[in-house]
């Protein structure tokens, strides 16, 4: 644990991200972006029916265009062997048998898949292949759905309901969210290249390249060690990188039957479709305290879509087991399946979600009680321990969190009375939410190598999908070292580099910055075990006592017996110095809870003739343990508000339930916040070391930033309007309808 | 240029036609993808001429092919990127004759004899354009992917003289999503070369 010693000051700024020239000047190769000799294209033919059976697929008139290398349906496709027995399936993790089953689940389902040698040869072979179907009866509408499906304890009950049913104070509401998507800038692709009949390269679009390795690994039955994934850059991902979805196979299959590489890219339509969504969700929250605003006792209920072939469960209902005090506490849930694809996690999955219930119950309850809603809060925060394991928290500074913006937005000035605060046909209002999220970590490897000049590269499998991994990891690797910014290079995404976890759920810079501090100790023991043939005062060195420059090697202080890496390097005649370490969570798991929180506060503008929504400004202050690069934290941070915005204000993917088909599956249809929507984020951090989670202390910041982020804004419009929104996205229609 | 075989007229007709025929029973679709096999043009190529980057290009290109996949699929130029290819997010902005343009929605063949300006072609030699180190200094991104479109349409925002407040600069770079939103940089990369 090196790190908390700050040995090594900055030494200087460093001026931006490790891959910033490659974004800026457009260099750095996204998945469909390598030049393959021979390649060839791919485009999907999605199903027209929601659910059902195809019974006949023509696809001549596609083959006669010219430039057709093929076309594959269920009938002609290569066989992939997993799909071949049921437990093999699902030991592939993989639940659409894609192109080997003749059943609809979901409407945009791949029924085909034309290649051909352009992608305009392609596109246009694609829309005259014509099936025929059986249709069957789809279930498409949660609304209709939910209410059939009985829902079940999740989770320990505490205390009891009984305790506190007769409470002065009880709020009961329910709350709805639409389907959401993910939609990242870049639209997942692929493109597979077969070298012989089991070694696969692919540049894939996805968040971890592992997990891409070992899931085509199990469903085409080809060792990992075969199959090489490369994902340096990655358009974004929130989520939808974290599995592995037709595309991929589709992909493999192809190249397979062509015998060529195949480039394959989803179209933004397909993105609605094909790679997950964050489902449609209906909950229940009672919460009850008594007249001085102590929290009694909460039920959270809690129902959310699913797909009929694939059951997602998103844990919706924990959050209220994590944040406040509740002595009684009951929380049930249950998923809907329906004929749609497959939902997955997205950003702060289940809590952002479950944020919005208990974030806008409290807010009800503060006026019921007539008692300030950020105080009411404050007075209920479970910082000292977990309330649903016991243990203490590592670190929980969310009540600085909370008195930190307040202070910035100046919530005291605000008129405690709800729809009073007019500036000509404007309502102000301010509302105030918290976020907070588990801090996991899991085991990870990295590797560095050392060049004669005393460079190195700091090397993993783990993907940067732009939350600043690498500049983390330089970072960290600087200050454990003492090596130069500019000395330091990342490289990263490739399945071949030591193997780490996929980047989600904001672990990522947790888990890798514990491997790269044990790669640099391991570095420091290698070059002291060379450096003891030199100086034998580097005999019984430990980590601690060597001291890494730019120009060499020191004992205890700069310059102290220094050796010169050249010397080393020629001394022992070597090209290269090679360490690889991994480093995971150990005992401190036993004993504490981590966590990262988050708390919003957001001025809003009500327009009274329009219903349109403005955020005035939104301010979020984080506690996320120690900040190892401010700015890209802050981006993180200020970028999760945006997507807060948009889920609040215009995101909803809409199903008709005549045709089964997503209403609006594009960007002009669906909504998320452009610059325009957004005002400049304002973003702080408590900065305070987490001492046990990590050799850096430093905790995820993506998820918090959007969770507790609608929520805020909610209680902002009621505010200012004494309007309460309770269904997601707050639509100027129905802020107009909607009753004070 | 090749006299048009075919109207727009002719066209529209036929894509109303085809939305028609979406609900028609299978057997009809068929006949009707054999028809619009015969009536529609199918791969034909032409000669163009333009300037990409200041280099003079001379290509054989299919007629349906859009400048943004001519860009990345055919001249390797790959900066430019594929967000919708419906000129719904602005990634593919590009260049043409000094004005942003989406190049998913411009065909190839009509930038004949123009001037295409991608991210590639922003910088001189090895020094980054200001608004690049605008960028790169703002933390002006994160995954990095609408980046190219976003500083191609920052510059267009620059010249054009939309730069007087936060307010006027989002406005006029709404065009350009961003889902990572990282949109305070993006604003503050504008300003900073604005000044």
């Amino acid at each position: 644990m090196g790190f908390f010693k700050r040995k090594h000051e900055p030494k200087k700024v460093p001026e931006g991200r490790v891959e910033g020239f490659y974004k800026v000047t457009g260099s750095g190769k996204y998945a469909a972006e390598y030049k393959l000799e021979n390649v060839c294209y791919a485009v999907l033919v999605g199903s027209t029916i929601a659910a059902g059976e195809i019974v006949d697929i023509n696809t001549d008139n596609a083959k006669d265009i010219e430039g057709v290398l093929d076309v594959l349906t269920h009938r002609n496709r290569p066989q992939i062997p997993a799909f071949a027995d049921e437990a093999k399936a699902k030991r592939a993790g993989f639940s659409l048998p894609v192109l080997h089953t003749n059943k609809i689940f979901f409407r945009g389902q791949p029924v085909a898949l034309v290649i051909a040698e352009t992608l305009e040869d392609a596109n246009y072979a694609a829309s005259l292949v014509t099936v025929s179907y059986k249709t069957d009866q789809a279930k498409v509408d949660f609304d209709k759905e939910h209410a059939t499906v009985p829902i079940a304890a999740t989770g320990k009950e505490r205390g009891s309901m009984d305790a506190w049913s007769n409470a002065p104070h009880i709020r009961e509401q329910a709350y709805t969210i639409r389907n959401q998507v993910h939609n990242p800038m870049e639209m997942h692709a692929t493109i597979a290249v077969w070298d012989g009949d089991k070694k696969l390269k692919l540049y894939d679009k996805n968040q971890g390249v592992n997990n891409v390795q070992q899931t085509i690994s199990r469903l085409f039955d080809i060792p990992p060690a075969n199959i090489e994934v490369f994902s340096e850059y990655v358009g974004g991902g929130f989520g939808s990188g974290l599995k592995v979805w037709s595309n991929v196979p589709l992909a493999i299959m192809a190249a397979k039957q062509v015998n060529r590489p195949v480039k394959l890219m989803l179209t933004r339509p397909q993105m609605f479709t094909l790679v997950g969504y964050r489902p449609q969700s209906w909950q229940n929250v009672r919460i009850g305290a008594d007249a001085n605003g102590k929290f009694l006792g909460i039920l959270h209920q809690a129902k959310h879509g699913t797909s009929v072939f694939d059951n997602y469960g998103e844990g919706i209902t924990r959050i209220s087991r994590l944040v406040y005090n509740f002595g009684n506490l009951k929380t049930e849930s249950a998923t809907v399946p329906l004929n749609l694809g497959a939902p997955t996690w997205m950003r702060g999955p289940g809590d952002c979600t479950g944020a919005f219930a208990l974030e806008s119950a409290i807010d009800e309850l503060s006026y019921d009680i007539k008692k300030d809603p950020l105080q009411l809060r404050l007075d209920n925060l479970a910082v000292i321990n977990d309330p649903d394991t016991g243990k203490p928290w590592s670190t929980n500074f969310l009540n600085e969190c909370m008195t930190k913006g307040a202070e910035m937005i100046n919530w005291k000035s605000r008129n405690p009375l709800p729809a009073q605060t007019k500036e000509g046909e404007w309502m102000i209002g301010y509302g105030v939410a918290n976020g907070m999220w588990f801090a996991g970590r899991s085991k990870a490897s990295a590797s560095i190598i050392m060049q004669k000049d005393g460079s190195i590269t700091v090397q993993t499998a783990m993907t940067d999908i732009g939350t600043g991994t690498g500049t983390g990891m330089q970072n960290i690797a600087h200050l454990e070292l003492g090596i130069s910014h500019d000395k330091i290079r990342i490289k990263l995404g490739n399945s071949n580099l030591p193997a780490a976890p996929s980047q989600g759920g904001s672990t990522g810079l947790s888990t890798i910055s514990g491997a790269v501090a044990a790669v640099c100790d391991a570095l420091k023991m290698k070059l002291a075990g060379y450096a003891s043939l030199q100086d034998a005062i580097y005999k019984d060195a430990k980590p601690e006592s060597i001291v890494l420059s730019d120009s060499g090697i020191a004992y205890q202080q700069a310059g102290n017996h220094l050796i010169s890496f050249d010397k080393i390097f020629s001394k022992e005649n070597l090209q290269t110095i090679e360490v690889e370490a991994s480093s995971g969570p150990g005992e401190e798991r036993q004993k504490y809870a981590f966590c990262s929180g988050a708390s919003h506060f957001c001025k809003v503008r009500v327009h009274t003739k329009t219903g349109k929504v403005k955020i005035d400004r939104h301010v979020c202050v984080v506690d996320a343990g120690y900040v190892v690069n401010k700015l890209a934290a802050a981006n993180q941070v200020s970028g999760a508000a945006v997507g807060g915005i948009g889920m609040t204000l215009s995101e909803e993917q809409v199903v008709d339930s005549t045709h089964g088909c997503f209403i609006g599956g594009d960007l002009a249809g669906y909504h998320f916040a452009v610059n325009a929507d957004a005002p400049i984020i304002e973003v702080d951090f408590i900065n305070k070391i987490d001492p046990n989670i990590n050799p850096s202390g430093a905790k995820g910041v993506g998820e918090v930033g959007i969770i507790g982020a609608a929520a805020a804004i909610a209680n902002a419009i009621f505010h200012a309007t004494g309007k309460r929104l309770r269904d997601l996205p707050i639509t100027p229609d129905k802020v107009l309808l909607a009753k004070s | 240029m090749e006299k048009q075989k075919y109207s727009r007229r002719f066209f529209l007709s036929t894509s109303a036609m085809a939305a028609t025929l979406a609900f028609i029973p299978v057997g009809v679709k068929a006949f009707y993808n054999n028809v619009k096999k015969l009536v529609i043009p199918l791969k034909e190529k032409m000669a163009i001429k333009l300037s990409i980057n200041k280099a003079k290009y001379n290509l054989t290109v299919d007629t349906r092919t859009t400048l943004l996949d001519l860009v990345r699929e055919q001249l390797d130029l790959t900066g430019t990127k594929k967000g919708c290819d419906h000129g719904q997010c602005g990634a593919c902005t590009v260049h043409v004759n000094g004005q942003r343009v989406l190049s998913c929605l411009t065909l190839a063949a009509t930038v004949q004899g123009k001037e295409v300006t991608t991210i590639e072609g922003l910088s001189q030699g090895s020094e980054l354009h200001p608004m690049q180190q605008a960028f790169i200094e703002c933390d002006g991104f994160q995954c990095g992917y609408c980046t190219p479109g976003q500083i191609m349409s920052a510059v267009g925002c620059v010249n054009e003289g939309h730069t007087h407040s936060v307010e006027e600069i989002k406005e006029f770079m709404s065009g350009n999503l961003c889902r990572c939103g990282a949109y305070n940089g993006i604003v503050q990369s504008i300003q900073k070369v604005a000044k």
